[in-house]
């Protein structure tokens, strides 16, 4: 019995604390959009300049990166599912196997991760030193909201550089899936196309748009608390910059499968199966 | 915003599982005054310039700048104040992946204080006067601590303020950079810049180069000590 209730206890413990976390982290991302519409006295030129710094190393330096990573999934998740899809005469399906795994499940999961791994972790450690260093009182003592310059701009950058990678992602995963067919089966580019179109539905730029966006505002939010969460000692960066990393992943895939689980709950209520 | 008065009003701040640095105080902080705030080590002079700069929010009281408590106010609402409050830390502060020319243009620029022309213009003259233009367009850690320190000082100058916090100022410095730093400040104050400064510090040839008035942290409590009428000042 007693065993039960620690157990009950320590789940109560948990779920608080997570739900506080979340709590606290929302309540950051509410402040800063506050600061940076409110605060009349901030000059947008500085601003945007942050933006723009954080969308060329978030977006546009990951590039190179993405684009290997992309072609490698094209052609590997084209490479598994040809064999299977040949031998049971459904080539034509091509097309829609690779909008769900490549636009609606792995593209995300994978941008996400790529950008957690570069852009969450340099975050996290950037303003976890600038807190250590003083940096973040020295921008208040000059009258600058550091939820209006370091946040905000953090956050919008990072989810307009998320969005923009899953699309870019998308398209060379889609077109590594094609080199792959052409050397495998000498697949036709018109029936490849065609077979990709037909599948896309108008709910993939929903699951897209959520998928991508919300992922983006996660890693930058969590990754800006974690390291606002510093408090005057360098040596708490490191443990800082691993826990953005930790509640990112987990709260990047509790959120795609969530997504994921409505989609196709809707799906299944369209077609009958549940009511 | 012209700032008149400063005021504690039963003002407790304490650190984490440390002593009091100050409590329940009652203080009138003598204005158009270079104040030497003079304390133990470790007895929190860092701490009541953070309060009084606004960085530091006491667990009690009020801290009231002409007769409105501030700590009721919320960042918008405080910032008329605070670009009247210059603060210069004893260690750190400078943005790190800025330039020292970027780093004091920041907050000209941000509250768009003045043109971006007569921005460049004033942080161009602070820099040759002291000397370390030729630092201007390299980053914090690539310079040395000298000029690091002097550019952290500078940084709440270029917004000339009317309250002047400076910690620890002369540490790190050489004897010029001092000499022409004074010289900078009581030449700006003839001007009506800078007209209550607080200086924390434990260099008394330092601040022999001011006409100061001390008051004394000890013990969580602000005290007003006496000044010797012989005390050498040092006019530039």
């Amino acid at each position: 019995m007693t065993s039960l209730l620690a157990r009950v206890d320590s789940l109560g413990r948990f779920f608080t604390k997570n739900m506080e976390y979340t709590f606290r982290v929302l309540l950051m991302v509410y402040v800063s959009i506050r600061a940076a519409i409110f605060d009349k006295a901030q000059g947008f030129r500085q601003i945007f300049g942050v933006i723009s710094a954080q969308i060329y190393f978030t977006g546009w330096q990951a590039l190179p990166l993405i684009t290997v990573l992309a072609l490698g999934v094209g052609g590997l998740l084209v490479l598994q599912c040809m064999a299977n899809l040949s031998l049971l005469g459904g080539t034509q399906m091509i097309g829609s196997f690779l909008v769900v795994m490549i636009c609606r499940e792995a593209g995300p999961l994978l941008v996400a991760l790529v950008v957690i791994a570069r852009s969450g972790t340099a975050v996290a450690s950037e303003v976890g030193n600038m807190r250590a260093n003083r940096e973040i009182e020295a921008l208040e003592s000059m009258g600058i909201n550091p939820m209006s310059f370091i946040v905000f701009p953090r956050v919008l950058g990072g989810i307009f550089s998320v969005v923009a990678l899953a699309f870019y992602f998308n398209v060379i995963a889609l077109i590594g899936g094609f080199l792959i067919t052409r050397f495998m089966q000498d697949m036709p580019l018109a029936f490849y196309t065609d077979s990709i179109v037909r599948a896309f539905a108008k709910e993939d730029l929903l699951i897209f748009l959520l998928k991508n966006g919300f992922s983006g505002m996660i890693i930058f939010v969590v990754s800006c608390y974690q390291g606002l969460s510093v408090k005057r000692s360098p040596h708490e960066v490191p443990q800082q910059t691993t826990l953005a990393v930790v509640n990112s992943i987990i709260f990047v895939v509790i959120f795609n499968l969530m997504v994921s689980a409505l989609f196709y709950l809707n799906e299944l209520r369209n077609l009958g199966v549940i009511s | 915003m012209k700032i008149e008065s400063l005021k504690f009003e039963g003002v407790s701040f304490t650190h984490d599982g440390q002593d009091p640095i100050v409590q329940n105080v009652d203080f009138d902080f003598p204005t158009k005054e270079v104040l030497w705030v003079k304390a133990e080590e470790g007895a929190g002079k860092s701490s009541l310039l953070q309060i009084l700069a606004g960085l530091q929010i006491p667990q009690s009281g009020k801290y009231m700048i002409n007769g409105e408590n501030i700590l009721d106010m919320s960042f918008e609402e405080f910032l008329p104040y605070r670009l009247q409050i210059g603060y210069s830390f004893d260690y750190g502060g400078l943005i790190n992946n800025r330039t020292l020319h970027d780093n004091l243009m920041l907050p000209l620029l941000y509250h768009k204080m003045v043109s971006p022309e007569e921005a460049r213009t004033r942080v161009d003259g602070l820099l040759k006067e002291f000397g370390i233009e030729k630092f201007a367009q390299e980053r914090p850690a690539h310079v040395p601590g000298r000029v690091r320190k002097l550019t952290c000082l500078l940084r709440p100058l270029v917004m000339r303020p009317q309250v002047l916090l400076l910690d620890d100022p002369s540490v790190g410095l050489g004897q010029d950079s001092i000499y022409t730093f004074v010289d900078h400040i009581n030449k700006h104050r003839k001007e009506g810049c800078f007209n209550h400064i607080f200086i924390s510090s434990y260099d008394e040839k330092f601040m022999n180069h001011f006409e100061y008035q001390i008051i004394h942290l000890d013990d969580g409590q602000l005290y007003f000590q006496a000044v010797d009428p012989e005390k050498r000042v040092v006019h530039l």
